[in-house]
């Protein structure tokens, strides 16, 4: 037996970033098909078997007398492995789709979404409906009236990039009202740490170049808070936070995790885990601020040098302004973490190098009043000398996306800016986007770029080329007439009217936060029509079953999802465009997150597109098809070949002209080098540090602002986000903690974070990954329900035990999970991590998916802080009997009706009429 | 010549891409005569197992990665009535899906439970160490070669000797010779943490000790009060802690079948 080797090499190679971020693409992978174009497999990419491995100078990190290095292949985890069941999945949109009872030219029911079925419709059909509905609201309405939900993350793509596209056409028709994205998982550093150290546009710690090489040189200790290397950076980067954190505990340093939960890093590396309850993190900082104040254990030369309004905050810390000391014995009582190990941290912390570990916010910095939490982690690093060695704050993930020169452990010499195609979220007017940068400020600099190095002979290609890019890259020649904050969107509808402060664009500059819009904007419509290409915001989003009763006004007279997946809000459309992979495609991506090497490199069509899906751009330009040749050839830049856009595209990176020896024709990939003295930026904010007069923070002062100048300036008497950060027990907006009126009715707390076996919203049919008990069961009924995660002393207080079917409710409603019985978590908790796919039983109100962001809380972070509330809300328990289940069977037949596939949960065939 | 997996659990940070590697491999694509396809769900040709022990907030986790441990004298092989199984002179063990009955003799017969049924094809399935990519010249399995942290490793025997000495196999009593070879499997641990309940404060630096039958632990609590006796084989222990200026405290016939989280201990002061 087993004679002859089969022949491997008969199947297609391609590159494929599979990175889940987007618009990054993240590292790259091989993929592998068969010579019918069925994809075979998924695997690392070999640097070593494609470029001379020591000719592109690797980086290494040195410390106590060991080396940290990049392995030669990628390292991915199981989402990336294993998309090709998601590329095959049963729950691929393979044609168009309209929803059966609603009739553009008839009765729209739009009470029935989320509820009533879908009927295959050809792209003709769709297209022209789409049309068709474009220009009747456009008319009756103007085009404000159409809402552009086109949001992030997703796949990486370029060419036809996952989200934007339709912006593009929306543009074309005279602008449409933007979804402005939230902070989502920064909030509590965007909107309050910026008022401490500035440190635009995130409000993270920035600069944070070589932090991890001071980290080891010089750390004790770190203290992760609420920070996940095993889990945040799996969809950005894949897995070398995992090597890096591995490396750093070997070589001595001490990892401190304060969590709820024993996080997926802590479970396995922790030294000291401090459970802490959901979202009282801020009287944990209060009391440590306390502790040193009153043993005179903090850097107070520091201090006076580098901060302002410091006396004030003490004195609040003190109790000397509200009369309440913030001991810690205060603070035990409110964030349940003993008084004895509130010292011991405090004092321990006081006498090490220690750095705060992040993986943006999860669960720590997306709570009621996340300001705060925020706040006060900025304050105690600037009483420990912030940007001294080892004195920072570190992310374990995208590895300072936003510094200026890029850090270690990193790669490429430059960020290597693959433009895209489409932008997800342009600001309405004419402000200043951050995070996606117009190309139009680079044409000059490319042109000078290829001049300064003699490579182009004929100057006159060379600008026409530029000018093309030009017409390409600048999407909107009209911008957004409005735009609503996402986690607004549905108090928009409504309520027809909303306010609120900041955000007009995406991560804006911090001025942004003490203006006021409105919406509907002066001289604008509500909107009528919804165009979305990141239907998430049931599962990812705040309050998602008002989401759904938003979706299901009368006002919403049409909505349009774009998506490969029929999931969460697909199931609110009326008309869902089915939408290719990126294995199905070409395009040209970029590495400049995977934390090995940089890159740039081209990718193949590693499969024919499903059904009859198009890629995101075709989509869209379908419509502008049936809209007119001039909209068409508007929207295609004149139909601009692929292979021309790839050639621009390459041009207008940032590393081209690097390519001497063309390398990415030849090799497919072009591999950035590290930049030359990279081990020579200085780490952090160590500059400040060093002299801050000369190097002052971007905050009004320059200095660190224990009491924010702006604040006092525009806010001086807001409660839920003072001149200084304190704790806040409740307010008007939230009332979500122990002790307060709510408590008595819904007895735990829910925190909730990314999950670890799922991207956000992405991967949730994934038939391996729910093989997984930690994120589904499957109980005595067949169904895998989301595990949710108990203690097992408050599990048998609630008479639930492993494995049963349970209610998570509160006032807003009902979401069914597994009862997933665990001492990582602390008691008197619940723990879900967001991104289950909605599975409706009463879409208003019962769900059966697991999609706890269905009830989280309505309000946004403060009155004004525009973000949304995620995590640390109060919820009740009870496990479901089965009196009630039958009852619910008989109540909402339609929704038992869907057939439930056995590995991948609720797919296309349960919303299909046959 | 014999081929082995070895695994270190000291760094699987229990990522289970292996599990989706192998199943990326081997669902959907047949490789007879070296495999037929595997069940969409369900097989687990490479089973990652999540152990967690201890109490909060004295909590550890660890996994172990199990594979079909392409042993020297396979129980399988020896139960297989029909022939179907073959022990390769790279020492991997496959079963030919062409020649299997799915009597079930072989999953049976098997001690590590590494044996599956596939219902539809009527055949037993387990990994085959990615045969098919090695004869083709790939020099790993699909798991070892994705394993994030070079958790797992895949080579000849006679080249791993370092790391094989001194290393365990999973039931080493079966006496199969199990060729999947483990390292830096935790032991359970006694851990707590010790304060004053007067003044709210940890005590640092108090002697833990810990003893079974003539044997002796002692370890000293940390900044935080908290004290760890790892390594620790199954058994029943007792524990004395000896903090200066405070009574003894004593835990008899601690039950360490599973780690033991002792708590947070009130000490109580000596009287003057």
């Amino acid at each position: 037996m087993t004679k002859g080797p089969i022949d491997i090499k008969a199947h297609k190679r391609v590159i494929k970033a599979a990175g889940l971020q987007g618009p990054i693409s993240g590292p790259p992978t091989w993929v592998e098909s068969d010579k019918d174009g069925k994809i075979i497999r998924i695997r690392p990419f070999h640097y070593d078997q494609v470029i001379d491995w020591d000719s592109k100078k690797p980086w290494k990190i040195e410390a106590r007398g060991s080396v940290f290095k990049p392995p030669k292949r990628t390292v991915h985890g199981s989402f990336y492995l294993g998309y090709k069941k998601r590329v095959y999945s049963p729950n691929r949109v393979k044609y168009p789709l309209k929803r059966v009872d609603w009739d553009p030219k008839g009765e729209r029911n739009p009470q029935n979404r989320g509820k009533s079925g879908y009927v295959r419709i050809s792209w003709d059909e769709a297209a022209q409906i789409i049309a068709d509905e474009l220009l009747r609201i456009k008319e009756k309405y103007g085009m404000s009236a159409v809402l552009s939900q086109a949001d992030m993350h997703g796949e990486g793509k370029h060419v036809a990039p996952s989200h934007g596209c339709a912006n593009r056409l929306l543009a074309l028709l005279g602008g449409y009202t933007i979804q402005m994205r939230n902070m989502d998982s920064w909030e509590g550093w965007a909107w309050g740490s910026k008022n401490v150290w500035g440190c635009e546009p995130v409000g993270e710690m920035n600069p944070a170049g070589n932090l991890w090489p001071d980290i080891a040189e010089h750390c004790d200790a770190l203290l992760f808070w609420a920070g996940d290397p095993e889990v945040t950076p799996m969809g950005f980067d894949g897995y070398m936070a995992s090597r890096l954190s591995q490396w750093l505990h070997n070589i001595g340093i001490k990892f401190i995790y304060v969590d709820p939960a024993l996080n997926w890093s802590g479970c396995y590396l922790a030294d000291k885990w401090i459970p802490i309850l959901p979202n009282t993190d801020a009287a944990l900082y209060l009391a440590i601020a306390y502790v040193w104040l009153k043993e005179g254990a903090y850097d107070q030369e520091y201090v006076k040098t580098h901060a302002v309004g410091a006396d004030e905050f003490f004195k609040y810390v003190l109790g000397e302004v509200d009369g309440e000391p913030k001991t810690p014995k205060w603070a035990s009582e409110k964030c349940g973490v003993p008084e004895y190990t509130i010292k011991a941290l405090a004092r321990y912390w006081a006498k090490k190098t220690i750095s705060i570990a992040i993986g943006n916010g999860g669960p720590g910095i997306r709570g009621p009043f996340a300001t705060e939490p925020a706040r006060l982690q900025s304050i105690l690093l600037g009483m420990r000398g912030l940007g001294k060695p080892g004195v920072h704050q570190v992310k374990w993930l995208e590895w300072g996306i936003f510094s200026k020169n890029l850090p270690l452990p990193y790669q490429g010499e430059t960020d290597p800016k693959i433009p895209q195609r489409a932008q997800p979220v342009p600001p309405p007017g004419k402000a200043e986007s951050f995070a996606m940068e117009n190309m139009e400020g680079r044409i000059n600099e490319i042109q000078k770029r290829f001049e300064e190095r003699g490579q182009v002979k004929d100057l006159g290609q060379l600008k026409a080329d530029l000018d093309k890019l030009r017409e390409i890259t600048r999407p909107s020649k009209t911008p957004p007439a409005q735009s609503i904050p996402k986690c607004l969107i549905h108090d928009a509808i409504l309520d027809g009217h909303v306010e609120w402060y900041g955000l007009r664009t995406f991560c804006g500059p911090d001025h942004e936060q003490w203006e006021k819009y409105e919406y509907p904007a002066p001289g604008c419509s509500e909107i009528h029509m919804i165009w979305t290409d990141s239907p998430c915001m049931v599962t990812c989003w705040n309050d998602g079953f008002r989401f759904v009763k938003a979706l299901r006004s009368e006002k919403i007279e049409t909505v349009v999802a774009q998506h490969p997946w029929l999931e969460n809000d697909c199931y609110l459309a009326d008309i869902i465009l089915p939408v290719a992979t990126k294995f199905e495609m070409e395009d040209i991506c970029e590495d400049f997150n995977g934390g090995i090497f940089q890159s740039v490199f081209l990718e193949g069509q590693a499969c024919p597109p499903v059904g009859e899906s198009l890629n995101d751009f075709d989509c869209v330009a379908a419509v502008a098809k049936k809209l007119g040749e001039e909209y068409y050839m508007a929207y295609t830049n004149d139909e601009l070949p692929f292979d021309k856009l790839v050639e621009l595209y390459w041009l207008a990176s940032n590393v081209s002209h690097l390519d001497t020896d063309n390398e990415l024709r030849e090799k497919g990939i072009f591999v950035i080098p590290p930049m030359d003295g990279i081990d020579k930026i200085p780490a952090g904010l160590r500059e400040f540090a060093e002299d801050p007069e000369n190097n002052p923070l971007s905050t009004p002062t320059g200095k660190l602002e224990f009491t924010s100048t702006k604040i006092k300036e525009h806010f001086p008497n807001d409660e839920e986000r003072p001149p200084y950060p304190k704790w806040i027990e409740k307010s008007e907006l939230h009332d979500e903690r122990f002790g307060g009126e709510r408590h008595k009715k819904y007895p735990l707390l829910c925190m909730s974070n990314h999950g670890r076996f799922r991207f956000h919203a992405q991967i949730d049919d994934h038939p391996w990954n729910r093989e997984i008990p930690a994120m589904k069961i499957r109980t005595k009924d067949g169904y895998q329900y989301e595990s949710a995660w108990i203690n097992p002393r408050t599990a048998a207080k609630y008479g639930v035990a492993h494995g049963d079917i349970i209610k998570i409710y509160n006032e807003r409603g009902i979401v069914l999970c597994a009862a997933y019985l665990t001492e990582r978590l602390m008691e008197e908790v619940v723990y879900v991590d967001h991104g289950a796919r909605f599975d409706p039983i009463d879409p208003e109100g019962i769900d059966r998916g697991g999609a706890i962001n269905l009830i989280t809380p309505t309000a946004i972070t403060s009155k004004t802080v525009t973000g949304m509330v995620v995590s640390g809300f109060l919820v009740g328990i009870e496990k479901l009997t089965d009196e009630e289940m039958e009852a619910w069977k008989k109540k909402y037949p339609e929704a038992f009706a869907r057939p439930i596939h056995e590995a991948a949960g609720v797919c296309l065939d349960g919303w299909l009429q046959k | 010549m014999a081929k082995v997996f070895t695994v270190d659990v000291a760094k699987c940070n229990g990522c289970y891409t292996c599990v989706t590697v192998c199943k990326d491999e081997h669902v959907d694509n047949d490789w007879t005569p070296y495999a037929k396809p595997q069940p969409e769900i369900g097989q687990f040709w490479v089973k990652v197992k999540d152990y967690v022990e201890g109490t909060v907030p004295k909590v550890k986790s660890h996994y172990i990665a199990e594979f079909c441990n392409h042993c020297e004298r396979p129980a399988c092989l020896k139960a297989c009535t029909v022939g179907a199984i073959e022990k390769r002179e790279d020492g991997l063990v496959l079963i030919n899906p062409e020649k299997c009955t799915g009597c079930d003799a072989c999953l049976e017969a098997c001690p590590y439970d590494a044996i599956y049924k596939n219902n539809d094809l009527n055949i037993c399935q387990k990994c085959t160490g990615c045969a098919h990519l090695l004869d083709a010249g790939e020099k790993l399995p699909r798991c070892v070669e994705a394993c994030p942290t070079d958790a797992l490793w895949f080579g000849e025997e006679s080249e791993l000797q370092d790391f094989i000495i001194g290393s365990t196999v999973r039931k080493s009593e079966t006496g199969t010779g199990p060729k999947v070879f483990y390292r830096n499997i935790p032991g359970k641990f006694i851990a707590g943490t010790i304060f004053d309940p007067d003044e709210q404060e940890v005590i640092i630096g108090a002697t833990v000790r810990a003893t079974n039958g003539g044997k002796m632990w002692e370890v000293l609590t940390d900044d935080f009060g908290d004290f760890w006796i790892k390594d620790l084989a199954q058994g029943i222990y007792d524990v004395v802690i000896e903090a200066e200026g405070y009574e003894y405290k004593t835990f008899k016939a601690v039950d360490v079948r599973t780690s033991v989280n002792l708590g947070d201990i009130a000490m109580t002061k000596k009287k003057d």
